[in-house]
């Protein structure tokens, strides 16, 4: 049970939504509702958005391609035991 | 990166790339000091330490790994070891370059000494340049950071419908 409200897509500003639909097809997958990770970087705009762009910039095709990169986010995920 | 059998050579890689360090690390730390468990010379006379190591040294332009230099005083167990470590390293449905990658966002993200430089060194033999490796420590980092805030809020997984189930049996399998 998450310790915070995650707030719905209604509940976020215009501008945010538009990030919380980004993320979406950052994902290239219809989500029922913007991932919760989504929803709680949109919380404060001023954070996630330089944190979204860092990990995008990362995340991008270069030497080693999109999927490839998505496995080793995958990789240290399971090393750092989160179930997310 | 759709197919089980990518995640399963992966998560290989994972593991025993942890196997490694935790010896390294921890039996023959970094930093100048005495290890605790003296590694095995290349003077070592036995034919089966000296095959293990000719073998590890093709694999690996050269060099043996410190932690299958200590754990060769058992050298039953580490020629074992040391065909994991092979066969987990050795390109199949990824390549060994990728592999090398994730060990080293492995040993990156649980502070590994040995593992981190051992790694960057590999990747590097291997082709990847500067800004392959700082793709890697940037993904490496940035989900250091997701997946704190995601434990400290206790998020739920609500991405994993993404990945199609992959009917395929196991390699080898006659019915």
């Amino acid at each position: 049970m998450p310790t915070v409200r995650l707030r719905d897509e209604s509940e976020y500003p215009e501008r945010t939504r538009k990030l919380l639909e980004a993320s979406k097809q950052w994902f290239d997958y219809e989500f029922p509702a913007a991932p919760a990770m989504s929803r709680v970087m949109g919380w404060d705009p001023h954070f996630g958005g330089p944190h979204g762009r860092a990990m995008r910039r990362a995340a991008m095709p270069g030497e080693f391609g999109r999927a490839e990169k998505e496995m080793v986010a995958a990789v240290v995920s399971g090393v750092n035991a989160c179930e997310y | 990166m759709t197919g089980d059998a990518r995640w399963y050579e992966a998560a290989f890689v994972v593991g025993i790339t942890n196997a490694l360090n935790v010896v390294a690390d921890g039996l023959a730390p970094a930093g100048g000091g005495a290890p605790l468990l003296a590694p095995v010379e290349d003077s070592d006379p036995r034919d089966e330490v000296r095959a293990l190591f000719a073998d590890a040294r093709e694999f690996y332009a050269g060099v043996v790994p410190l932690p299958l230099r200590v754990v060769a005083h058992d050298v039953g167990y580490a020629a074992d070891l040391w065909a994991a470590v092979r066969r987990a390293f050795t390109d199949n449905t990824l390549a060994r370059r990728f592999k090398e990658a994730l060990a080293f966002a492995v040993s990156l993200t649980t502070r590994s000494e040995f593992g981190t430089a051992f790694h960057l060194g590999e990747m590097r033999r291997l082709g990847v340049g500067e800004r392959g490796v700082m793709e890697v420590i940037g993904v490496t980092q940035m989900f250091s950071s997701y997946t704190k805030i995601a434990d400290t809020l206790q998020l739920e997984p609500d991405m994993g419908e993404i990945a199609p189930v992959d009917p395929t049996p196991v390699p080898d399998f006659a019915p």
